[in-house]
């Protein structure tokens, strides 16, 4: 991967953030305890001192500093790597015991130099210096042990946290890269899509983590968008094949009109027929214009409360007529009172259309039956009907635009009325399912929050 | 009547405007939205038929500054739209009604006459009649020459439609929106199933029909003339 795009690597930046982040708290950690530690180690370096001074100062007898004089020469002695310093010093300022060559001025607690001493070296030393029956005692002890336990710490501490952070950048990389590599596959197979194949899915790992999760939706959006191209390329030949049978029809009609010498009787009735066929194709797109508004989902916004139950029977009493005239019978059965949110309007030619289509497709003596039931939240809406019945190969295909069953050919209709319905059903919720009514056809709407 | 048509496509505003002369109404056409509510307001018509897109302003703005500006005369709205939600706002924003693209010239005269006469306000009748034909809309008692008549409710709607627009011809899509409030095309003849039941009621058994039918036009409820 190039660097540029290294950098723009959502997983990176977090890794590389989180990686800067750990080394500067660490840091900021290890210098507070570090200081801690030297600040503690000090102030044992001061007790030490004074315990040394005490212990010292205590062999001293009234008037008599030769035990103070011996106890100072075993210590010198048994201070063999110099890192402790005494002396002793007379009222005239005269060494007379110890191992210093200069002694420092004031008394109590001090930081010196060797070179203030006397010494070689460069070392630091914290001395405490005080009256001892008229003669001044310096105690002193070097600060290089302190030094060097501090210089242990700080390598230590240092190591370990090169180490940790080195550890952290590793695992954040590795990370990154893994998440990097799968949002790759994700914008790869994008890009595939992009560039029209509708088939590409998205590998997933199984693990169901948020990717996962993340690729599972785009892998459902791309399956419904490569139906709903499928089906619109569907529509798209049906339309056209659909359309241009009357098409043709009217021409044939016009041509004859314009060429052949007729007299107006003759005439006027070519024309109605063109009419008819004009009207026909207008129903037709109407219907095509209507579905695609009612999917597109813009009408929800007239949703008002409706009382399914009343606009069943008064849909019901309409049509029982309509149906008796055609030797047919319709009646209700349990109607359940039901209020919706939705559209009269739709709701309405989605019944009749459910109706129409039973008084049409069955034969003279077909009982039609409309019934409404509800528990609780759930509604079902069925129209049913003991006429020819639809195959059962079929009962999926009635609901796609213009088609039609080839015994339903004669019959008035544009094969558009059944898919209406799913569109209205769709856009309230509800599912739309055909069965056998044994014998005969049961539409069922059903609706369940 | 003086009625203006404001309509940008040429070929249907001639289509308006011959078959309206031919009726004998006066007609007016305007191509451009502002040109038309400009004529609205300032000239005296009796109907404006506007189309809902238009050049410059859109129908419904047209109706909506018409009806701002205290113009009441009656607007029908064409539109090649026919959705649901846009009658409604048709209706909303001031038309008096609503016909959609493409329709049959008799439809939009039985409109416009049905605007035309639409009385100004609401009169309170409770009883409408038509020859010896009573209709007593508190009880809801229908008559005929003194014998009761048993009407279904959807029929005594439908009646009653057809007596209030009394000698007015009511075409099928006016009876399917007005009676049944069906704002589609049926597939199977509702309306004339229905007629024909109303017929068999209140003229069959009498000596002269009342209802009649206008051919490929609607129904027209009135006494013989």
């Amino acid at each position: 991967m190039p660097r540029a795009k290294l950098l723009r690597s959502t997983p990176i930046r977090f890794a590389l953030t989180y990686g800067l982040l750990f080394v500067f708290t660490s840091l900021a950690v290890w210098l507070v305890s570090f200081e801690l530690l030297r600040r503690e180690l000090r102030e044992e370096l001061d007790v030490a001192v004074r315990e040394t001074y005490s212990v010292i100062e205590a062999t001293y007898a009234s008037d008599d500093i030769e035990d103070l004089v011996g106890t100072m020469d075993s210590f010198v002695r048994l201070n063999a790597d110099g890192s402790r310093v005494f002396a002793l010093l007379d009222r005239s300022g005269k060494i007379l015991s110890g191992n210093l060559k200069h002694a420092p001025p004031r008394e109590g607690f001090e930081t010196v130099s060797a070179l203030q001493l006397g010494l070689a070296g460069d070392e630091q030393f914290r001395i405490l210096s005080g009256d001892v029956g008229g003669n001044r005692l310096v105690v002193g002890e070097s600060f290089k042990e302190m030094e060097d336990l501090a210089q242990i710490v700080l390598v230590s501490f240092g190591w370990s946290s090169a180490l940790a952070a080195l550890l952290a950048f590793a695992t954040g990389a590795y990370l990154a890269r893994s998440a990097q590599d799968r949002l790759d596959v994700v914008a790869a197979s994008m890009a595939a899509v992009s560039r029209g194949q509708l088939d590409v899915r998205i590998p997933l790992k199984g693990s169901g983590d948020d990717v996962d999760e993340i690729a599972g939706h785009i892998n459902q959006a791309l399956e419904r968008l490569s139906t709903l191209v499928e089906s619109m390329r569907q529509v798209s030949t049906d339309i056209a094949h659909d359309l241009k049978t009357p098409l043709n029809r009217l021409k044939l009609l016009v041509d004859e009109a314009a060429t052949r010498s007729l007299n107006d009787e003759a005439m006027r009735s070519l024309l109605e027929e063109a009419l008819a066929e004009c009207d026909q194709i207008n129903t037709t797109f109407d219907a095509l214009l209507r579905i695609a508004q009612i999917e597109a989902g813009a009408r929800k916004r007239h949703f008002l409360p409706v009382a399914l139950d009343q606009l069943v029977y008064g849909i019901a009493e309409t049509y029982a007529d309509v149906a008796d005239d055609n030797g047919q019978s319709l009646r209700t059965e349990r109607i359940d009172a039901v209020e919706i949110q939705g559209d009269k309007d739709l709701l309405t030619q989605m019944l009749v259309n459910l109706i129409e289509n039973a008084i049409t497709h069955c034969p003279p003596g077909t009982a039609i039956s409309v019934g409404l039931e509800r528990s609780g939240e759930c509604w079902s809406l069925f129209v049913a009907d003991d006429g020819p019945g639809i195959p059962e190969n079929e009962r999926e295909n009635i609901f796609r635009r213009l088609y039609r069953l080839d015994k339903s050919r004669t019959t008035p209709g544009n094969g558009l009325g059944l898919s209406l319905v799913r569109a209205i059903a769709d856009l309230h919720g509800a599912t739309v399912n055909v069965n056998d009514n044994l014998p005969g056809t049961r539409i069922t709407l059903s609706f369940a929050p | 009547m003086r009625i203006l048509v404001i309509e940008d496509d040429r070929k249907t505003s001639d289509y308006i405007a011959k078959g309206l002369n031919e009726a004998g109404h006066q007609c007016e056409v305007v191509a451009d939205g502002r040109d038309g509510l400009f004529q609205a307001t300032q000239g005296s018509y009796d109907i404006l038929v506007v189309d809902r897109m238009l050049p410059h302003l859109d129908g419904l703005s047209i109706v909506k500054a018409a009806r701002a500006a205290r113009v009441r005369t009656p607007v029908l709205l064409l539109t090649a739209i026919g959705g649901v939600g846009d009658r409604v706002e048709g209706l909303e924003a001031g038309a008096d009604d609503y016909l959609i693209k493409p329709f049959a010239f008799s439809e939009l005269l039985a409109r416009i006459n049905a605007l035309a006469r639409r009385p100004p306000v609401q009169e309170q009748r409770t009883v409408l009649r038509v020859a010896d034909l009573e209709m007593d809309l508190v009880r809801r008692l229908v008559t005929r020459a003194g014998q009761n008549i048993d009407l279904q409710p959807r029929e005594f709607t439908l009646l009653e439609a057809l007596m209030r627009a009394e000698g007015r011809v009511l075409t099928r899509t006016m009876l399917l929106e007005s009676v049944w409030d069906y704002h589609f095309d049926p597939k199977t003849s509702v309306v004339e199933t229905h007629i024909s039941r109303l017929r068999a009621k209140i003229d069959r058994p009498f000596d002269v029909p009342l209802l009649h039918t206008v051919r490929s036009t609607g129904y027209s409820l009135h006494a013989p003339r």
